[in-house]
């Protein structure tokens, strides 16, 4: 049994051959369907995502897996000299760390993110309905999801934002806590604005209050976020009831000011209040953070969040390299162990049916015997047998594990006569 | 000393200004003003008993009656019902009830304990008392602890936000929104248990030892240290004190329980006795 992974990803090409290569959801069965029929291809799950498409395969020994993926994709109406340049090929124990390393979200474009599960639980789910994924893939790909479970609960490196908005996101959940029933308001309705919003009406924001100079705009963003609108000449008499204030606006001027700001906070009796200020210039006055119970954070400072994030991942990844090789290593000798197995059983089979050939030679020879003296025939040549068997089947056993294990398989089977596996 | 049936209306008063009481523990624990309804005349009512009570002792005695503590808490009770009834009919400052209850209720209670009424029926209820006593009071302590702990967390929390370099420290400690809701909670919890305590504790000690009690340090030190717990629920629920002044008075209340406890190390030898 052969293991390979073989395809390209973000890594090695750009977005204008990965576009062409990714599959349709609607045609991965019939694709899976053609792998799988291809001479010496056993199991097959293909993952096709915006960054990456990958072909896991378990075939025969003989049969070469990678020239079956360059032959599949070419019969794609891709000309191959396009994508050729950029595929890689991974066998054993590469492929395994490889696989690993994917569901871990260790080779995404942003280390850590928790789409990728997701996707690749998906793909062997569809594999698997299909039939194209059974015994083998099924022992790797389920440890892959165990693998990916363990980086998570074991470092962290999904837990921090790596994203203006969705700094913004998690901030606001240290100050509140639940993002349930909280209301905003968005003071200009920039791009930024508009998507920080939508981050945070996704995470449990409720009321959403919009005001723009041009109340078209305004208008337009409300209705996106079942929002109200609030005519821009007098947003700060409803500047107490919103929980979170998103600023972006062209205004050369400050839109709040700590004054304004400290009479909302007397009013709402100092229930914190958290303003992102994404616009250039600043739009709300930096002093506003010097309030107690305000929390003031301007384009910058979210970007510092999300810098400090991205670096605390980069350590956090190499913590989780260890531990993706050291399942990988774990995951070859279970492996191992496993294709020690056929030869095992042949070599028992061999010895039995020498034992009981023998025996059936000899039976008429021997007269009659009673009850007592059968079984101790019995078991004196299953003795003898399972003596004989103990060596080569904890030499095996020892073995399977180890570099040269191949060679140890070889040999048993070429010493006891026991034929091709 | 004050007339017998002077004493009597002080504690008619006492126990309508009762009312009052409830009704602020009722909005702190379930947030609910329903009371108020009541508690407003009934306070109104008990000013007019407690006037009442102060007029005839002064008939009695020639005088106003300032002679001594009860007098005085007696008379200074008024005069802050007084005030506040004048607050409540100029501005409708009904926020202010919260503050004001307890205090005259506790006071007026105070006042009405110069003569003594009764002794222990046996020792056993002497004993239970005291135990009730201690066991609210350290209930109480345990809420104001926890309110000083949650303080402090948020107020780390809060630097951390402010600073904007969350370290990873950062990641464990639990929002603003769910600190402040622990500190709402346990100070309430401290409070109305440290309230009953005190009630318990100026009744028991006013059964026991008559009026001598009164003039015991550890005592005034109790009372003071209720007051300004009472001071810091007030202005949470009014004011909505947060952050660091929050923090700092939650840890001059749990201060001032602690010394108050160390007064009352002596009580251990009445238990045992």
């Amino acid at each position: 049994m052969k293991f390979t992974v073989t395809g390209l990803s973000h890594k090695t090409a750009p977005v204008e051959v990965r576009e062409r290569l990714a599959f349709d959801a609607e045609v991965l069965p019939v694709a899976l369907r053609s792998l799988t029929a291809r001479p010496g291809l056993l199991e097959a799950m293909i993952l096709s995502t915006c960054n990456r498409v990958e072909i896991s395969l378990a075939s025969e020994e003989s049969a070469d897996p990678e020239l079956a993926v360059d032959e599949f994709f070419s019969s794609t109406n891709v000309d191959p000299a396009q994508f050729r340049p950029y595929v890689y090929h991974y066998i054993g124990a590469d492929a395994i760390r490889h696989l690993f390393r994917v569901a871990s979200s260790l080779d995404s474009m942003v280390v850590g993110e928790p789409q990728i599960l997701g996707q690749f639980k998906a793909a062997y789910a569809l594999a698997r309905e299909h039939g194209a994924a059974s015994g083998f893939l099924e022992t790797v790909i389920t440890r892959a999801f165990s693998v990916a479970k363990r980086v998570r609960t074991e470092t962290e490196i999904g837990s921090s934002a790596v994203s203006v908005s969705f700094a913004a996101v998690e901030l606001a959940r240290e100050i509140f806590g639940s993002l349930k029933d909280r209301a905003i308001m968005i003071i200009g309705a920039g791009k930024m604005s508009e998507a920080a919003a939508r981050h945070l009406a996704r995470n449990g924001v409720t009321r959403i209050l919009v005001t723009n100079r041009t109340e078209e705009r305004a208008l337009e963003m409300a209705r996106l976020f079942n929002g109200a609108v609030v005519p821009y000449t007098d947003y700060l008499t409803s500047l107490h009831e919103v929980d979170i204030v998103i600023t972006s606006s062209g205004a050369p001027h400050y839109v709040l000011t700590r004054e304004q700001v400290k009479r909302a906070l007397d009013k709402r009796r100092n229930r914190p209040v958290f303003l992102i200020d994404i616009g250039v210039p600043r739009n709300i006055e930096p002093a506003v953070n010097q309030l107690e119970n305000a929390f003031l954070y301007d384009i910058d400072d979210l970007r510092g969040v999300v810098e400090r994030n991205v670096e605390n991942r980069k350590q956090v990844a190499l913590e989780a390299e260890r531990i993706v090789e050291e399942e990988a290593a774990r995951m070859m000798e279970r492996l191992k162990i496993r294709a020690v197995a056929p030869t095992i059983l042949n070599l028992q089979e061999q010895l039995e049916t020498v034992r009981a050939g023998e025996i059936a030679r000899a039976r008429g020879r021997l007269g009659t015997l009673t009850k007592e003296q059968e079984e101790a025939i019995e078991q004196i040549t299953r003795g003898i047998i399972n003596k004989i068997a103990h060596g080569p089947i904890s030499e095996l056993r020892r073995n399977a594990a180890q570099a040269d294990g191949v060679h140890v398989i070889s040999t048993i089977r070429r010493i006891f006569r026991l034929g091709d596996e | 000393m004050m007339h017998e049936s002077a004493i009597f209306w002080l504690r008619v008063a006492t126990v309508l200004y009762s009312i009052g009481l409830i009704h602020a523990i009722l909005v702190l624990v379930k947030r609910k003003t329903v009371l108020f309804r009541y508690a407003q005349p009934a306070f109104t009512a008990a000013a007019l008993f407690h006037f009442v009570s102060i007029v005839e002792t002064t008939m009695a005695v020639g005088r106003l009656p300032v002679d001594n503590f009860f007098e005085a808490v007696s008379l200074c009770a008024l005069l802050i019902s007084g005030a506040y009834l004048i607050l409540f009919w100029r501005y409708h400052f009904a926020s202010l009830s919260l503050f004001i209850f307890p205090l005259v209720f506790l006071m007026s209670q105070l006042g009405a304990m110069e003569t003594p009424v009764a002794s222990w029926p046996n020792s056993g209820v002497r004993d239970a008392w005291l135990f009730a006593h201690v066991a609210t009071v350290l209930l109480g302590y345990v809420g104001l602890l926890v309110t000083a702990l949650a303080s402090i967390f948020y107020l780390v929390q809060e630097r951390q936000l402010k600073s904007k370099r969350p370290e990873r420290f950062f990641d464990r400690l639990p929002p603003l929104a769910t600190l402040d809701n622990l500190i709402t909670n346990s100070m309430t919890f401290g409070f109305v248990f440290i309230t009953i305590g005190v009630i318990a504790g100026s009744a028991w000690a006013f059964i026991e030892s008559g009026t001598s009690w009164i003039a015991d340090p550890k005592i005034a030190i109790s009372l003071f240290t209720w007051v300004f717990c009472l001071l810091m629920v007030f202005l949470r629920a009014s004011a909505g004190l947060r952050g660091r002044k929050a923090a700092l008075m939650a840890i001059t209340v749990l201060g001032c329980s602690a010394l108050t406890w160390a007064a009352h190390v002596g009580l251990r030898s009445l238990i045992l006795r």
